[in-house]
């Protein structure tokens, strides 16, 4: 999507919200996308590491793609998690870089930060940790991050490049940003892209 | 975009059909909407 459209970037932001607290407090609701384990399937995740993880951890999922199908973490590294979710993506990482490393997902969703926060304790998940923020704003400091990875989320940004500039604030240098999104290949026309809705369904 | 930040050795993973299926599929073929994997790196020598 463009950046020269004229359009709320707050009522965008509030749209994302409600749609994505549906998620969470309704995952096996009707969404315009697909959810939970039949899209980590569908996605190419490993197994091994989904079918460990308990149903609350994998069912408000909706990703769009797999971050970690290009390059698989590694252990001891230091991960930002933008836009978490209920933190399906920050397990998966937090069983990729294992005890010595650690995840810190990122979310403005008042009810996604409390699943995801539940569920590490559920887990007993010390290496992972769950903060309110925005993707333009992370809650992390400058180059602690080994590698920024995100799922479906900038894509519902308005400021794309805000989020860019961000990640790349928080990664140290030789860091690696490793995210998954959508692209279109045909234009979308700028009535389009003003409408909220077709943003978020 | 990533390069105008700055970030170098730009990878882009094949195309997934995300929406295939899924009450989206619709608006997701009128614009050719795909799911892909990102990578890229932080130079080194970026301060």
């Amino acid at each position: 999507m463009s950046n020269d459209v004229v359009f709320d970037a707050e009522a965008l932001r509030a749209e994302v919200r409600d749609k994505y607290r549906e998620v969470a407090v309704h995952p096996h609701g009707e969404f315009h996308f697909h959810t939970g384990r039949p899209l980590a399937a569908r996605l190419g995740y490993d197994p091994s590491i989904v079918d460990a993880l308990p149903d609350r951890a994998v069912e408000s999922f909706a990703g769009v793609a797999n971050p970690f199908s290009l390059r698989r973490l590694q252990p001891g590294e230091l991960v930002v998690d933008v836009g978490s979710g209920a933190g399906f993506d920050s397990f998966v990482a937090a069983a990729q870089v294992g005890p010595k490393g650690r995840v810190v997902g990122v979310d403005m969703t008042t009810e996604m930060l409390a699943k995801s926060r539940a569920t590490a304790e559920l887990l007993a998940l010390d290496h992972v940790e769950f903060c309110d923020g925005l993707a333009e704003r992370l809650p992390v400091a400058d180059g602690w991050a080994d590698v920024v990875i995100s799922n479906g989320v900038f894509n519902l940004c308005a400021d794309k490049r805000a989020v860019f500039d961000e990640a790349w604030r928080v990664l140290r240098p030789g860091g690696v940003l490793q995210f998954a999104d959508i692209a279109n290949g045909n234009p979308v026309p700028p009535e389009a892209i003003a409408q909220i809705d077709l943003w978020t369904g | 975009m990533l390069t105008d930040v700055g970030f170098t050795d730009a990878t882009v993973g094949p195309a997934l059909d995300t929406f295939g299926g899924a009450h989206g599929e619709l608006n997701a073929r009128a614009f050719d909407v795909n799911g892909h994997a990102f990578l890229a790196h932080k130079p080194l020598c970026a301060g």
